[in-house]
């Protein structure tokens, strides 16, 4: 065996992300490795490249104990990554580049370029890839990158090369070369650890697969005796959300979007129906464009074709602002980043967008705005010192409070909530579940997208299917299985679309 | 601890600004610790406060202008000019305040259209402002010739209080009221505080972002202008020694909000500081140079104070 893991765990305050993973990998061998959002498939990867320290558990590589304290050890020791949100250095040639983290060559006091070439050169040829070693990474294209951090790979001794999602943002004859790489790569016994959420290509590469699940390591397969409705099955859990609220009636459709594309082509061609008193709940695995569909629709991103309809008006032009004024709120699943201003205090942040209705002729009307503010934080019960309390000392479940409380003060009727209950604590998620279902029972329209299956089967009246950038079926949430949503995102068929058509 | 801490965050520059007064005054008790005296003072930092107020305008949405020296200096070229070419006192300062505000927009437009950095647009935009001073004037002062109601502004006492002062005082009060009551000031700090936020909120960023520059400028070419009517000339580069101590008494006055934001208060206390120091290092004959390593000491200290206060100093 190349690598042994035995009873490896790691956890995040008290939870466990991995447990008890004894995890195997043969010399030489393509192994894939699956599993849903949240498996703990990232979380393995970080382990095994230094990024995490484990805190149970052991681990061998090449026959000794093997613990990186860094990724730059975890490289010394023969195990590098390729992630999919590569790490180049854009105005870095591709020498350069390849170089990072390396010590140079020197003739005399200066760095020796010459015998820099030579050995990248040496090192891209050997392992078939064509390289422009003067064109700097920015100019690349996203193939001619992923081959860049191939070769950087190499240029230590890499005796274990993890691919994480690498053909996301490839076309089908891209991913053509990159699977001749790995057929090279194999050939000279290197061995690879292949993430994808693409069971096709796991199929055709890899030797072994193995699935993890909710943190543990269910099964490891040989790949050629094993068929994608086993994969499917010991990925998923049979989940059915019983017993829950669902919407008593639906009513008018208040949003809908025909062939929506974005402008940056996340998004290639999203259609969808919401109408009044429903939760729509949007799922799609990692890079399927949800996110950045919520954030279309908003106006916060550039559409580049396509209609949005709201309350069945064409809308030409869509910015937050025209949205928001329109009835049609996006609470962000950045919640740093987009949701909340933390150095502001709760009052500050909670009638941010809601300032015209407290204010009058450009006053802000310091009386109504403390009622504004306080009627929200009382009807959702935000645990804080006071009005004046900066929301950075919130903990994160009152952020998200605050978050909505912002957001109900303009009184939508349209919700784009991504991700509403990330990082908050099981009470406040339960709470925001309880809002989201009085709003749309009041006749407000939910569209509801989280990364955590379960939670969309527990909250959605229908979910709609994304994948690829694409929207596809729309299911009744009606007995309906975890197993049979992820079976519908693993479609074959789905991950190629993309190809076909960019 | 924590109580010191607290308090050190709260009232930590303005206990320093006390204690500055209060060596002082033991030193030096019969010049310093006077009413004329601080009088005078509040004629020293009037200028200085209203063009802080400009840069605490601009530092409240998160950017940088570093073209206000510069602004000034042509503020008050331009006024002085016009006054000597004989058109009517009150559009000799109200058409540069109107340039000014085309040139502030033009300075936000930049940064929000093309999102580059406010660093480099506004350095950029100060050497614009140099050569254009330099095209308008030849390199050479502006005095001869000027009408003596010029001068009105900058030299007018109401009794013992020079006009100067109460001109910074309306601008303090009113700039304070902006910043805290309006839905103006709210925005800027709402995308000082974060952008993708304020953006998400609906809030026009790039519209806003115009709207600070432009004050930043109007502001500093009022400051411009008074100098020239307090001079009763109009100096090239009068206005670029202004630049830096604009930007240390708005560092400075941010460590007197407890969320260290740039605040109107807060730059008077600072403006306060920096004045008072140099106003008793002079009375107490320090050498310049010395008096330049205390004051640089102190912004540093301040700023030190601040961090810890709030603890995220590392």
């Amino acid at each position: 065996m190349l690598l042994e893991t035995k009873n490896v765990s790691k956890s995040f305050g008290g939870i466990y992300a991995l447990r008890d993973i004894c995890f195997s990998l043969r010399e030489g061998e393509v192994h894939g490795l699956v599993g849903e959002n949240g498996a703990g498939k990232s979380t393995l990867i970080k382990l095994l490249t230094g990024v995490y320290q484990m805190e149970e558990g052991s681990i061998s590589f090449g026959g000794s104990p093997y613990l990186p304290r860094t990724p730059a050890a975890a490289r010394r020791a023969g195990i590098s990554v390729i992630h999919q949100d590569r790490t180049l250095v854009p105005t870095f040639t591709a020498v350069e580049n390849a170089y990072l983290g390396l010590p140079y060559p020197r003739k005399g006091a200066f760095v020796d370029w010459k015998s820099m070439e030579k050995k990248v050169q040496a090192v891209s040829q050997d392992a078939g890839i064509e390289l422009d070693l003067h064109m700097t990474a920015a100019r690349m294209s996203p193939p001619q990158r992923t081959c860049l951090e191939i070769v950087r790979a190499l240029m230590h001794d890499c005796r274990l090369l993890i691919l994480d999602e690498p053909t996301a943002s490839l076309t089908e004859r891209e991913s053509e070369t990159l699977f001749e790489i790995i057929g090279r790569l194999k050939s000279r016994g290197t061995a690879i650890l292949y993430v994808s959420h693409r069971l096709d290509e796991i199929f055709r590469l890899t030797d072994r697969v193995t699935v993890l699940k909710n943190g543990t390591l269910v099964k490891t397969l040989e790949t050629a005796s094993a068929t994608r409705e086993d994969l499917i099955r010991l990925m998923a859990d049979h989940y059915t959300a019983g017993g829950l609220a669902r919407a008593k009636n639906t009513g008018d459709e208040l949003l809908s979007c025909s062939h929506l594309k974005s402008r940056d082509g996340t998004v290639l061609d999203a259609s969808l129906s919401l109408h009044a008193g429903e939760i729509l709940g949007i799922f799609g695995l990692g890079g399927s464009g949800r996110t950045e569909l919520l954030e279309t629709l908003y106006g916060l991103r550039s559409a580049d074709g396509g209609e949005i309809r709201l309350m069945g008006e064409v809308q030409p032009r869509l910015s937050p602002a025209r949205s928001l004024s329109r009835g049609m709120a996006l609470i962000s699943e950045d919640r740093r980043g987009k949701g909340m201003i933390g150095n502001l205090s709760v009052r500050e942040n909670v009638s941010l967008s809601a300032l015209q209705d407290v204010s009058r002729r450009g006053i802000v009307r310091k009386k109504q705005e403390t009622q504004a503010v306080h009627s929200m934080t009382e009807r959702l019960q935000v645990r804080m010192a006071g009005q004046e309390q900066r929301v950075l000392e919130l903990s994160g479940g009152n952020q998200q409070k605050v978050v909505f409380a912002r957001t109900l003060l303009t009184r939508p009727r349209i919700f784009l909530c991504d991700e509403p209950t990330q990082a908050v604590d099981v009470m406040t998620r339960s709470e925001i579940h309880r809002l989201l279902r009085a709003e749309a029972d009041r006749g407000c329209g939910v569209l509801f997208v989280s990364s955590d299956l379960k939670e969309v089967l527990e909250v959605a009246d229908r979910v709609q299917i994304m994948a690829s950038g694409r929207t596809w079926e729309v299911l009744e949430n009606q007995d309906l299985t975890t197993r049979q949503v992820l079976d519908l995102c693993y479609r074959e068929a789905r991950a190629k679309v993309k190809s076909a058509n960019s | 601890m924590k109580r010191v801490r607290n308090l050190l965050q709260a009232y930590g520059t303005l206990l320093a600004l006390v204690m500055i007064i209060l060596v002082f005054s033991i030193l030096r008790p019969k010049s310093f610790f006077t009413l004329r005296n601080f009088i005078n003072i509040s004629r020293q930092i009037s200028l200085m406060v209203i063009i802080s107020i400009g840069a605490t305008m601009v530092m409240s949405i998160n950017e940088f202008d570093l073209s206000v020296g510069t602004m000034a200096s042509l503020g008050g070229v331009m006024a002085a000019q016009m006054a000597v070419a004989g058109l009517p006192l009150p559009l000799c300062f109200l058409l540069p305040m109107l340039i000014a505000l085309v040139i502030g927009w033009i300075n936000g437009w930049i940064v929000a259209r093309f999102r580059v950095l406010s660093f480099i647009t506004t350095l950029g935009m100060s050497t614009v402002l140099s050569g254009l001073i330099y095209r308008l004037t030849g390199g050479a002062t502006v005095f001869q010739n000027i009408p003596r109601g010029f001068s009105f502004l900058g030299t007018y006492k109401l009794g013992e209080i020079p006009l100067l002062s109460l001109i910074m005082v309306a601008f303090v009060v009113l700039f304070s009221l902006i910043m805290r009551h309006t839905v103006l000031g709210r925005r800027f700090y709402a995308i000082g505080g974060s952008e993708e936020t304020a953006k998400v909120s609906g809030i026009n960023v790039p519209l806003y972002k115009n709207i600070a520059f432009a004050l930043c400028a109007l502001l500093s070419c009022i400051t411009g202008m008074l100098i020239a009517s307090r001079v009763g000339s109009a100096n090239t580069t009068a206005g670029d020694g202004y630049f830096l101590s604009s930007y240390a008494a708005v560092f400075i006055g941010c460590t007197v909000s407890r969320k260290g934001i740039p605040n109107v208060p807060g730059t008077l206390v600072g403006c306060a500081i920096l004045g008072i120091l140099t106003n008793g290092l002079t009375m107490l004959q320090m050498p310049t140079y010395l008096q330049d390593m205390i004051t640089g000491s102190i912004i540093i200290l301040a700023v030190i104070l601040q961090k810890v206060g709030r603890g995220d100093a590392r």
